[in-house]
């Protein structure tokens, strides 16, 4: 006897982009089970007379007429809503059959169009569109299985593809099929795609209202913040003509004016030449401003903190040429090549056990 | 080694039975180069070298000197500077003139060789093949105000220049002595104060005057003024005699006269010179500068001198600290002149003092309170002085003056161009000290390495070797 013909059925979890919800299948004690048959159930309560009745005629009206009952009969079962019910991951596989499904059909769309397939050079001059898939714990989650390694790596290799023709798509230019797939994609996309494609790029630094940059240099265990400002190039007020010297008659010996702008840099609100009396940690904060060439150009203000002298002057100098850079991009290859935008990753070495300082070992005994 | 060596050949060649003590010395198994042979080794004789520190700091610096050119035989070598610079005259101290660096010629009467000039100084202008300076802007001011108390009594013109260490406080000092002495002036320069206060000459207590006097220091700075002023000394004559220990001058003798006796026995030295002060306190035909370096150390409560009870003699207590201390805060003064010193702002010895401080309106290193001790006579005798305080930094066209010198002067390692100078600039922010002996001379900068294009070893072709 089916019993479970009247409970009231699970719907079958659909694929997400159909976008159907789930019902649960509610839960129901074995006691208050209904039975037809007066067979003995332990525990079962006495229903009065009126829920029998209203019972029996329920379960009468669903009764085929004729008397064949077969409880293998489908009819009256609520079909199941995936035809991949049976395999016990239907959502994963309804997923995968529809994204199948998407290629074949846009494969079909750009061959159509003579974009598939596609020359070489064409493909090299595609539009590099970098995604990142969720995760096989968003996924399992979604196609409520367990995403293992293979599962992962099917759906991701239907979903590459998927990508490769978007990126045909969008080049060539037809927005339509672009759009189509593209709201395939971004269903599985990562929500943090951004913040993933834009790691380890630089934020470009912004000058504020005055024309200033802020930028950090660390070094060591030294941590500089820079500000940088463009030095106002004040034009030297010319003295009286000399006029014996306009006649070339003066006897003096004629020297040539010095028009160049001066850099300050400030360190903590002292001048470097009183903060650092040491002439390397000087020269070390002043050559980036050497290699990119802008010697008397920006003024330096600095406040640093941590460490020692070495690790100070280069954290200075570390975000100097951050701060040359946000000034005058054209210097970045000449700072790079110099190695002047990299933070010098240079720690101090941890001790180990067993030896008396990062590297150096106690005195080998003979015995 | 060879000790060893010749004892061993000397135990074998000797026949059988001869004892062979091994620590006998004689003539036959001392190595050779030894002058005596019977000298007992390991004992410190007046032979070696006296102090231990001779390779302290401080020797070190004024161990440097440069060699005497006609020595120099090897080519590369021979001095080829073109420095040609016009000479220091007072001409010179006008407002086009700032950056334009000058020479002081040497002259019979060259303050430089008779004075003396701080050891730093000294240095830098042995280094350079002329001695000479940058006219700065400060300076064209203080040739402003030396003209102006060439007709005042030096009690309303008494300077002290400050600033910080490096700024150029000593050759300011000399360009005013250079200025003054030019405008024939009398002119006592007192490059090195420290040395009256430091305990390095002798002293001897006076029971006439109750004071400490120094009587070869007196001797020494009466040579020194004779030999610059002579002219000017004799010019000037003595109001009233003077004898003092068998020895007797009349009214008439002029002051080179009575400067060169002194300078010649140090025992009347002290009485001499006291004598020429108040000769030249009652003159006023001539104007005199009193230019003192150092000048905090002589305002230090306590010298390095001790007297009998061990306790420190105090700079009022000592005869030629106790003059400038009076000249400088007006109780003695010259009918025409000025008193000019200047502050070494990094010496840890004889620090500037708090009397000092407050009078000048110097913020100083460290704060100080009301309650900081302060001297009554100390603050006493530094009434009334002013402040003339010389730009921390070189002004882009000095500092380009400076760097041309020392480049046309060879002192470059690395290639002179703009780029060298506004780096060693930025980097001594425009300090006179910094950017000259850290920046120019202290530069572990060369030229960069050329690629030779022509050699057939790609390694050198590289430039790595």
């Amino acid at each position: 006897m089916n019993i479970l013909r009247s409970q009231i059925c699970t719907v079958l979890r659909r694929p997400l982009y159909r976008q159907l919800t789930t019902t649960a299948r509610p839960f129901v004690p074995p006691a208050q089970l209904v039975f037809h048959d007066n067979l003995y159930v332990p525990g079962a309560k006495e229903l009065d007379d009126s829920t029998v009745e209203a019972l029996v005629g329920e379960t009468n009206e669903r009764e085929p007429e004729d008397d064949e009952e077969d409880p293998n009969d489908d009819r009256d079962k609520p079909h199941p809503d995936s035809p991949n019910f049976y395999t016990g991951r239907s959502s994963y596989y309804d997923n995968i059959i529809e994204l199948q499904n998407a290629i074949s059909r846009t494969r079909g769309t750009l061959q159509r169009l003579h974009l598939l397939p596609l020359p070489e050079f064409a493909r090299k001059s595609l539009q590099p569109m970098p995604t990142v898939w969720k995760t096989p714990e968003e996924m399992t989650t979604d196609f409520e299985t367990n995403m293992t390694i293979s599962r992962y790596r099917r759906v991701t290799a239907l979903l590459n593809e998927l990508n490769e023709y978007l990126r045909i798509a969008t080049t060539a230019g037809y927005a339509d099929v672009a759009d189509r797939i593209g709201s395939i994609i971004s269903i599985f996309e990562s929500g943090k795609k951004e913040a993933f494609l834009s790691r380890g790029i630089r934020k470009p630094v912004l000058l504020d209202q005055h024309g200033r940059s802020y930028t950090f240099g660390k070094r060591k265990t030294s941590a500089a913040r820079v500000w940088m400002i463009p030095v106002k190039s004040t034009h030297e007020t010319t003295s009286d003509v000399n006029v014996e010297e306009v006649f070339g008659l003066s006897n003096e010996p004629k020297r040539s004016s010095v028009n160049v702008t001066v850099s300050t840099i400030l360190v903590n609100n002292i001048p470097i030449a009183e903060y650092f009396p040491q002439p390397v940690d000087r020269e070390r904060i002043v050559r980036p401003l050497k290699v990119a060439g802008v010697l008397g150009k920006y003024n330096v203000f600095t406040i640093v903190r941590g460490g020692g002298t070495t690790g100070q002057s280069g954290a200075i100098a570390h975000g100097i040429a951050k701060g040359i850079f946000a000034h005058e991009p054209e210097t970045g290859v000449v700072l790079k090549r110099a190695k002047l935008l990299r933070r010098d990753p240079r720690m101090v070495e941890r001790k180990k056990t067993g030896l008396a300082k990062a590297r150096k070992r106690y005195t080998w005994v003979k015995r | 080694m060879v000790l060893a060596l010749s004892r061993a050949s000397l135990c074998r060649s000797l026949p059988q039975g001869t004892v062979c003590l091994p620590n006998v010395r004689t003539y036959a198994n001392t190595p050779p180069g030894q002058q005596s042979p019977f000298k007992i080794q390991n004992v410190k004789s007046s032979a070696t070298p006296k102090n231990k520190k001779a390779f302290s700091r401080k020797n070190r610096i004024g161990a440097f000197r440069s060699m005497n050119p006609s020595q120099l035989t090897v080519p590369v070598l021979q001095p080829r500077s073109s420095l040609s610079m016009p000479s220091f005259k007072p001409e010179l101290m006008t407002e086009n003139m700032i950056g334009q660096v000058v020479a002081f010629n040497q002259t019979p009467n060259d303050p430089i060789k008779y004075f003396g000039t701080p050891k730093n100084m000294l240095l830098e202008f042995r280094l350079l093949s002329q001695r000479c300076s940058v006219i700065r802007n400060i300076t064209i001011l203080t040739a402003e105000e030396l003209n102006s108390a060439a007709s005042e009594p030096s009690h309303k013109t008494r300077y002290v220049l400050t600033g910080p260490s490096g700024c150029g406080k000593s050759f300011l000092l000399l360009q005013a002595v250079q200025y003054c002495l030019a405008k024939e002036w009398i002119v006592i320069y007192i490059p090195r104060a420290k040395t009256m206060v430091n305990s390095t000459t002798t002293h001897v207590y006076d029971l006439r005057t109750q004071t400490y006097l120094q009587p070869n220091y007196a001797q020494q700075t009466l040579r020194r003024i004779l030999e610059v002023n002579s002219a000017n000394l004799q010019t000037l004559t003595m109001r009233d005699g003077l004898s003092y220990d068998r020895r007797s001058f009349s009214s008439g003798t002029t002051l080179a006269q009575l400067a060169s006796a002194g300078s010649k026995d140090p025992a009347i030295s002290s009485v001499v010179l006291e004598t020429l002060l108040t000769e030249l306190c009652r003159q006023s035909k001539i104007p005199v500068l009193l230019a003192v370096d150092d000048f905090q150390s002589i305002y230090n409560q306590k010298t390095s001198y001790r007297d009998p009870h061990f306790s420190a003699i105090r700079p009022y207590h000592l005869a030629i600290p106790r003059f400038i201390l009076e000249f400088a805060s007006g109780k003695r003064s010259f009918p025409k002149g000025a008193i000019i010193g200047a502050l070494t702002a990094a010496d840890p010895a004889f620090p500037v003092t708090n009397e000092l401080m407050d009078e000048l309106g110097v913020p100083g290193v460290h704060p100080r309170s009301p309650y900081s001790k302060r001297s009554k006579i100390l603050q006493e005798y530094a009434r009334g002085l002013r402040n003339l305080p010389v730009p921390t930094e070189f002004s882009p066209r000095e500092a380009a003056s400076v760097f041309e010198t020392w480049m046309r002067d060879n002192a470059l390692t690395a290639p002179a161009n703009d780029e060298l100078f506004l780096a060693k600039y930025t980097e001594s922010a425009g300090n006179p000290k910094a950017f000259v002996w850290q920046g120019i001379l202290g530069t572990l900068e060369g030229a960069a390495p050329v690629v030779n294009e022509s050699t057939s070893w790609p390694q050198l072709r590289e430039g790595r070797i």
